[in-house]
C-alpha cells in the first residue's frame, strides 16, 4: 500500500513537471509582433528615472559610448553598456534562453542570427522607424529583416569579405594592378612566393576567419541562388560547389602560399603581419581593418593598405553584417523602457548620426550625411564594393553552422575537406530541423 | 585511559549524543508493534535539506531526462515531444563518440596522475614536521582556487612566448618556442597534468589520513623484521591505503569525466578539437540554441559515467576486503 502511494506521488510529480515544460525565454506572447506600428517618441523627450541596458561584445562595447553619454545628458535617462564575454552570440543566446534580456543589444542583423535569438518572440519590431528612409538605397532593405519584419537597426556600414593587401608588398614584387578574379589572385600569389615572399596570411589559431576563404569562392554561386538550394536541402555542403571551394582552400595551404604558422596564428598576428608587410594579402572583414587602425594612423594606412573584393569570376564582394554593425531592441515587458529604447535608436540614427560617424571615423550609411574626409581609402573602397556584392552564408542561409571551426580543424590537420563538408552539413541539417525548415 | 574519565557531562553541547547515552538499553525486539526506533530529531528538520535537494538536484535531473525527448531550442517557444529523434541525431553524428573517447582518455590520465602526485606527496610529507605542515598547506591551495582561474593562469604560462618557455630557454640555453597548448598530440596530456596539479592536494590529504590510520605497531613490527622502506610501502602501507585509493580513484576518474572549466579556459577544445571533451561540445551545442540536443548529450554523459562508476567502485571495494 505504502509503495503504491509513493509511486503515485512520483508519477504525479513527473506529470506536473512535464506539463510545466515551457521555454523560460519565451515569456511574452506573440500578439505584440502583429503589424501594430509602435510609437516613436521624439528624440530628446525627457526620460528621467529610466534605466536602459545595452549588451555589447568586447569589440563593440566602445561603439555606443559617446552616443549613450550624449543621450543621457539630453534626456536624463541612464544607459549601462554591459560587455558580454566572447563567444558573444553564444553567451547572449544562453542568457536570453534563461529569461535574461537587456533593453538593447548589438546583434548580427542577418536572418540566421535573428532566427537564432527567436526574434519574433523576443525582439521589438522596428517597422516605421523614422530613420529607415534615410538609409542609402543599397543598404535600406539589405539586412535586419526577418519574415518581412524589421528587427535590427544598422548603425555602421556592414562588413564585406574581401582581400586586404599591402600596397608596398605588391609594388615590391612588381604587381601593379589588383587581380580581376580569384585565379589571377592565385597567380599573383605564386609570383610573390617564387620571389621569396609570403602571399597570404591566415589566423587558424583564432579560427573564425577561416570561413571567409570558402565564402568568397562561393560568391558567384551565391548570386545564382546557391543558398536557396541549400536551404531547401536540394544542395549540400558535400556537393561539388561547396566541397570544391573547401578543397581549393586546402590545396592553396598545401602549396605553401600561406604563412608557416597558419594553424596557430591569431587575429592580432594577422593584422600586424599585413601592416608590417610580412605578408601580402589577407581575406578578412572590416573588424580586421579596425584592428589595423588601432595600431596605426590614417596616413600610414592610406600609404600601405588597400582593399579589393574577389570572387571566382570577378570582383564580387561578400557582405556579412556583423554584430558591431547593428542593434536590436528587446521586448522586456516594460512599455516605458521599450519606448525609451526605440527613442535611443531614433536619436542615434537621427540628430546624433553625423557626430557619431565623425567620432568613429567611419563610412556614412545615410543619404545626406557625408563620410568624413579622414576615413581611410581602404575602408571607403570596402564600402563602395557593397553596390556589387552578394550576401554571405550568414545572410542567405537559414542557419549558421560552425563552418569556421571545422575549417580550423582542417588547418590543424585533424580533418579532410570532405570531413569538413560532412560535419558542417550534419550540423546545418540539425539546426534547420530545429527551426522547422521544410525539407529537413 | 582518557576514554574512561570522559563523562556525558562533557557533551552538554551535543544533546543528540547525551540523549542516546542516557537512554535506557533497548528492549529486545518483539515480533510486531514497536518496530521503528524513535528518531532523535523531528522529521521536519529534514525539510530544508530535502527542499534544496529537490529544487537543485531532483527537479533538474528529471527535466534533463524529459527535455532529451523534446525539440526545445532557442528558435521557437513551443516545446514538443519528438521521441528518440535527438538520440538518433546525436549518436549518428561522429563528433559525440569522438569527444566521448577524448573524455575517457582524459579521465583515465587524470585518475593516474592525480593519484600518483597525491600519493607521492603524502609519503613525502607524512612526518608531522613544521616544514611538512607548511608544504601541505601550499599544496592544498590550488584545490581552493577557481578552476577557471587555474586554466587562465596556465594558458598565460604555456603560451609560446610565455614564462614556461622562457624558463626552459634560460635553462637549456636555446630558444624554446614550443606551443604547449597547440600540439595536436600532446596538449591533452598537458591538460590532464594541469587538472591533476589542481586536485593533487585533495588526493594527498586523503592519503595522509589513510597513512595516519595505520597502526604504528604494525610498522614497528615490520621494521624489527628488517623490512626496508620499499618493502614497508609495498606490503604494508599500500594495502592499508585501499579505502583511500578507492575514494581517490573513483572521485578523480568520475569527477574528471565531468570536467569543463580547465579545458575551456586553456584551449577551448583546440587545437583541431583534439582536446574537446564532451562538456565543451555540450556547451557549444547549447550555445547554438539546440537546447534539447545538448540535454540529450548530457544524458548520454550521465549514462556513460554511471556505466564507468559501478564496475570501478565494485572492483576497488573488492580490493578492500583483504583488510
Amino acid at each position: 500500500m505504502k509503495r503504491l502511494h509513493k509511486t503515485l506521488i512520483a508519477l504525479t510529480a513527473v506529470g506536473l513537471l512535464t506539463t510545466a515544460c515551457s521555454d523560460p525565454g519565451g515569456g511574452s506572447d506573440d500578439s505584440g509582433t502583429k503589424k501594430t506600428a509602435s510609437a516613436w517618441p521624439a528624440e530628446t523627450a525627457k526620460l528621467d528615472g529610466v534605466n536602459l541596458t545595452i549588451w555589447a561584445a568586447q569589440n563593440s562595447n566602445a561603439v555606443a559610448k559617446q552616443v549613450a553619454a550624449d543621450f543621457e545628458q539630453k534626456t536624463g535617462a541612464k544607459i549601462k553598456i554591459v560587455t558580454v564575454p566572447d563567444p558573444y552570440e553564444q553567451s547572449v543566446q544562453t542568457k536570453v534562453a534563461s529569461g535574461d534580456k537587456p533593453d538593447l543589444a548589438f546583434w548580427q542583423p542577418t536572418a540566421s542570427q535573428l532566427t537564432a535569438i527567436n526574434a519574433k518572440q523576443n525582439l521589438q519590431s522596428l517597422d516605421g522607424a523614422p530613420f529607415i528612409d534615410k538609409y542609402k538605397p543599397a543598404l535600406k532593405d539589405s539586412t535586419g529583416i526577418l519574415d518581412k519584419t524589421r528587427y535590427a537597426a544598422l548603425v555602421t556600414v556592414p562588413a564585406v569579405e574581401g582581400v586586404w593587401y599591402n600596397k608596398e608588398v605588391f609594388a615590391k614584387y612588381g604587381i601593379t594592378d589588383t587581380p580581376k578574379n580569384f585565379d589571377e589572385m592565385v597567380a599573383d600569389a605564386k609570383t610573390i612566393k617564387a620571389k621569396g615572399g609570403v602571399p597570404f596570411y591566415e589566423m587558424g589559431g583564432d579560427k573564425w576567419a577561416t570561413q571567409w576563404w570558402v565564402q568568397v569562392q562561393l560568391a558567384d554561386a551565391a548570386k545564382a541562388g546557391l543558398w536557396d538550394k541549400v536551404n531547401k536541402n536540394e544542395e549540400k555542403f558535400t556537393d561539388p560547389t561547396i566541397l570544391d571551394a573547401i578543397k581549393r582552400y586546402k590545396s592553396l595551404v598545401d602549396e605553401g602560399l600561406f604563412n608557416k604558422n597558419y594553424a596557430s596564428a591569431t587575429f592580432v598576428d594577422q593584422s600586424k603581419a599585413l601592416l608590417d608587410g610580412d605578408a601580402a594579402m589577407a581575406i578578412q572583414v572590416n573588424t580586421f581593418f579596425s584592428q589595423m587602425q588601432a595600431q596605426s594612423d590614417t596616413a600610414e594606412l592610406n600609404k600601405k593598405i588597400g582593399f579589393f573584393p574577389i570572387s571566382p569570376k570577378g570582383n564580387v564582394g561578400t557582405v556579412i553584417p556583423d554584430q558591431s554593425n547593428a542593434l536590436v531592441a528587446f521586448k522586456t515587458g516594460d512599455a516605458k523602457r521599450e519606448a525609451a529604447a526605440r527613442q535611443f535608436l531614433s536619436y542615434w540614427m537621427g540628430s546624433a548620426y553625423p557626430g557619431f560617424i565623425k567620432s568613429l571615423n567611419t563610412v556614412s550609411i545615410q543619404e545626406g550625411v557625408d563620410t568624413p574626409a579622414t576615413v581611410p581609402e581602404a575602408l571607403s573602397a570596402n564600402a563602395d564594393s557593397i553596390g556589387n556584392s552578394v550576401g554571405s552564408m550568414q545572410v542567405l542561409a537559414v542557419v549558421n553552422p560552425d563552418l569556421y571551426l571545422n575549417l580550423a580543424n582542417m588547418l590543424a590537420g585533424q580533418a579532410s575537406p570532405s570531413k569538413v563538408a560532412e560535419t558542417t552539413q550534419a550540423q546545418f541539417a540539425q539546426l534547420a530541423q530545429a527551426i522547422g525548415t521544410p525539407g529537413f | 585511559m582518557s576514554a574512561n574519565t570522559w563523562t556525558p557531562a562533557d557533551t552538554a553541547g551535543a544533546p543528540a549524543f547525551t540523549g542516546r547515552a542516557s537512554a535506557p538499553p533497548p528492549t529486545p525486539r518483539t515480533s510486531r508493534g514497536n518496530r521503528r526506533q524513535k528518531p532523535g530529531q523531528p522529521a521536519a528538520f529534514l525539510i530544508p535539506a530535502i527542499a534544496v535537494m529537490v529544487v537543485f538536484f531532483f527537479v533538474p535531473s528529471v527535466y534533463n531526462l524529459v527535455y532529451a525527448f523534446t525539440d526545445w531550442s532557442s528558435f521557437k517557444s513551443q516545446i514538443n515531444f519528438v521521441g528518440l529523434r535527438n538520440f538518433d541525431n546525436v549518436l549518428s553524428n561522429g563528433v559525440l563518440l569522438n569527444d566521448l573517447k577524448i573524455n575517457v582518455i582524459y579521465a583515465l590520465l587524470v585518475a593516474i596522475f592525480q593519484n600518483l602526485f597525491g600519493l607521492g606527496l603524502a609519503l613525502l610529507l607524512e612526518a608531522d614536521t613544521r616544514i611538512n605542515r607548511f608544504a601541505r598547506t601550499m599544496v592544498f591551495i590550488p584545490v581552493l582556487m577557481s578552476a577557471l582561474a587555474v586554466g587562465y593562469v596556465f594558458q598565460a604560462l604555456l603560451k609560446p612566448e610565455g614564462s614556461v618557455n622562457a624558463a626552459l630557454s634560460f635553462i637549456s640555453g636555446q630558444d624554446v618556442t614550443y606551443g604547449w597548448l597547440n600540439d595536436t598530440h600532446l596538449t591533452l596530456l598537458w591538460l590532464t597534468i594541469i587538472h591533476s596539479w589542481k586536485w593533487m592536494g585533495l588526493a594527498m590529504l586523503i592519503y595522509l589520513a589513510g597513512l595516519k590510520t595505520i597502526n604504528s605497531d604494525v610498522l614497528e613490527a615490520a621494521r624489527l623484521d628488517g623490512a626496508g622502506r620499499w618493502q614497508t610501502f609495498r606490503l604494508i602501507k599500500f594495502p592499508y591505503l585501499a579505502p583511500a585509493v578507492t575514494f581517490n580513484v573513483a572521485t578523480a576518474l568520475l569527477g574528471s569525466m565531468n570536467s569543463f572549466d580547465i579545458v575551456q579556459a586553456t584551449t577551448g577544445g583546440g587545437p583541431g578539437q583534439t582536446t574537446e571533451i564532451l562538456n565543451i561540445f555540450i556547451y557549444r551545442t547549447f550555445g547554438q540554441g539546440l537546447f534539447a540536443q545538448a540535454t540529450t548529450m548530457s544524458l548520454v554523459l550521465v549514462v556513460v559515467v554511471a556505466l564507468m562508476a559501478f564496475p570501478t567502485i565494485i572492483m576497488l571495494r573488492r580490493r578492500e576486503r583483504v583488510l
